[in-house]
């Protein structure tokens, strides 16, 4: 095959996984991408939204898993539901807007109307459907309910297949990052606010997976950001002075190998892991007061510490949701086609909690996720260049062998690894490989 | 105020706002920054109607220990994003003055289209800035400068500079 053949996606995929390579035509060839989407985000449990944004009846929220549109929505009964976003009837989507608050679903072509919860409850002129073999009251004059969906602590994930794993055993290994996210709140509880960024990259959605927990690129491609930073502090600011919550956060960006190592990798099944644990850059934030004593009055002393020991970086829910537990942001991956991807960024309330820390959160997205920041164009534009540079011919394959083999076997699927190891790579395209392997 | 005056503020406003984005062209990033007072706001919203910049995210927000990170960055080595550096054209039209309080502070309307081009992309961002000027001898500093693009919700394409 030459370099840049397209892979029949009727072939076996499975060989462009190996232990210690990856094929370059899995980041770059359309007919993989469009498997990708059946296999892998119509099977797994794909990130929806958080219930917090439908928490009235009647609200909805609009979003996409993979290629279908769905919606979320919040029936009068309490419960959420995840819907595909197309009319029973016509099939045109159901809302113009992202998110809002209705009465009922009111097609906007012919007026069929439909409960939150997807059952159809009017359509104009009903008798003309009498004795015809059509009932408003049929499954199929309703919308249809995405086959599971569920929440974990708020965070609602839908799968489009109805065979699989159920969502917390799913999350094995990583929904210790939602709870420690979710303890973060002295209320207990988390609420999604501040809007939301929406970044496009013209790179494969792989890319940006798998960068997050790449501890070995920080201090090279965040250099000019997180330097400039130390650097203007330091002329700024006097020695031992108290830097602005801006300079704590970009200023760790470029720390060494050494620090990289200690964060260490965290591996689990499905693909998920997460960098960090013990120290993160987020691990010296300045204390805010106020927020450690509602804290303490929460839950005391011992179990507040024991919650802000946990300083995780990034947690890969993977494929289409990561973490940020230790300041509360959150992003998901849109895969749009094989080269462009949508990163959306989201920040949460901690019920209970000073304003402060929403603020934090705040600044933390608008100085490393937002489109025209300091930091992110530096990821995205090292993401083009490799969906560029991958078109290039002579070799059709990419190393993933640095510390091969000496991963920590922790027990059940865990596996740790110091930081510099590509040992998020080969979990992730494990789970790659696992979900794209050809159904016996 | 008589119609000389407001002629000649009209003009005097629009030869200020012109020369401060010509800076931007130009990359007198020096020059641009002393444009703002002590305490002046750069703030790019993502939303159209977000009430402020600290429970709401934003494409940018940015004081002026912020500006000096983003300008310095710019002429740092390793700024890959910035290989090559992109070159851009601020044009800026229907610029209306909204309010004179009677005091200092002076807030002016315009509508604005920044045409970049980077490497083999060129990209457009459109939208309104709002100034929050004041009087500064014969000219004017920046407390706040706010540039909302038209599409500040969307999904946006990586961007470098000020717009």
């Amino acid at each position: 095959m030459s370099a840049t053949a397209k892979t029949d996606a009727s072939l076996n995929v499975d060989h462009l996984v190996q232990e210690d390579k990856v094929h370059k035509s899995i980041y770059t060839d359309p007919a993989i991408f469009d498997l990708e989407m059946e296999r892998i985000w119509g099977q797994s449990w794909i990130y929806v939204g958080h219930e917090s944004q439908v928490k009235e009846p009647g609200q909805y929220y609009a979003t996409t898993i993979g290629s279908q549109p769905v919606l979320l929505t919040r029936h009068k009964d309490g419960n959420f539901h995840v819907l595909f976003n197309r009319c029973a009837h016509k099939g045109a989507q159901l809302v113009g807007d992202s998110s809002g608050k209705v009465k009922d679903l009111r097609c906007g072509y012919h007026a069929w109307r439909f409960d939150m919860d997807g059952k159809c409850i009017a359509i104009p002129l009903a008798q003309g459907y009498d004795d015809t073999g059509f009932s408003k009251d049929d499954e199929c004059a309703n919308i249809q309910k995405l086959p599971r969906y569920d929440s974990y602590r708020g965070f609602v994930f839908a799968s489009l297949s109805a065979e699989g794993p159920d969502l917390v055993t799913w999350l094995d290994g990583v929904a210790s990052s939602i709870d420690n996210m979710v303890d973060r709140a002295p209320e207990g509880e988390l609420e999604i606010t501040g809007g939301v960024l929406r970044y496009e990259h013209d790179s494969n959605w792989k890319f940006f997976l798998e960068n997050l927990n790449d501890m070995m690129h920080p201090m090279i491609v965040h250099q000019s950001s997180s330097l400039t930073a130390r650097k203007v502090a330091k002329r700024e600011f006097g020695e031992g002075e108290k830097t602005p919550s801006a300079i704590e956060i970009i200023g760790p960006f470029s720390e060494g190998y050494d620090f990289c190592n200690v964060v260490g990798l965290h591996a689990f099944p499905h693909g998920h892991g997460y960098s960090g644990g013990k120290t993160s850059i987020h691990a010296n934030y300045s204390d805010i007061e106020e927020y450690n004593e509602a804290m303490h009055a929460a839950y005391g002393k011992e179990r507040t510490d024991e919650i802000f020991t946990v300083n995780r970086h990034n947690t890969v829910c993977y494929p289409s949701m990561t973490l940020k537990g230790a300041i509360q942001t959150m992003r998901v991956v849109k895969p749009i086609s094989v080269n462009k991807t949508v990163i959306e960024s989201w920040t949460f309330r901690l019920k209970g909690a000073p304003d402060e820390l929403l603020k934090r959160s705040i600044l933390y997205c608008n100085l490393i996720n937002s489109s025209a920041n300091l930091v992110g164009p530096d990821d995205q534009e090292v993401y083009g260049r490799q969906q560029s540079g991958l078109q290039a011919q002579g070799n059709d394959w990419m190393p993933l062998s640095r510390d091969l083999g000496r991963d920590e076997d922790m027990g059940d699927g865990y596996l740790y690894a110091q930081g510099s190891s590509d040992l998020a790579f080969r979990n992730q395209l494990a789970a790659w490989k696992n979900y794209m392997g050809e159904e016996d | 105020m008589a119609e000389s005056q407001q002629l000649v503020l009209q003009h005097n406003i629009e030869q200020f706002i012109y020369a401060e984005v010509r800076m931007l062209d130009e990359h007198r990033w020096h020059d641009w920054q002393s444009l703002f007072t002590e305490e002046g706001l750069y703030w790019a919203p993502a939303s159209q109607d977000q009430p402020d910049p600290y429970e709401h995210v934003s494409l940018i927000f940015e004081d002026q220990l912020l500006r000096k990170v983003r300008c310095e960055r710019f002429n740092h080595p390793n700024a890959i994003s910035l290989q090559p550096f992109p070159r851009t054209s601020h044009l800026v039209s229907n610029v209306m003055i909204d309010d004179l309080d009677g005091g200092n502070q002076i807030n002016v309307n315009a509508r604005f289209q920044m045409h970049e081009f980077r490497r083999d992309q060129p990209a457009v961002f459109a939208g309104s800035y709002d100034y929050e000027l004041v009087k500064n001898n014969d000219s004017y500093l920046i407390q706040q400068k706010k540039a909302t693009l038209v599409n500040c919700e969307g999904d946006l394409v990586s961007s470098n500079v000020y717009f």
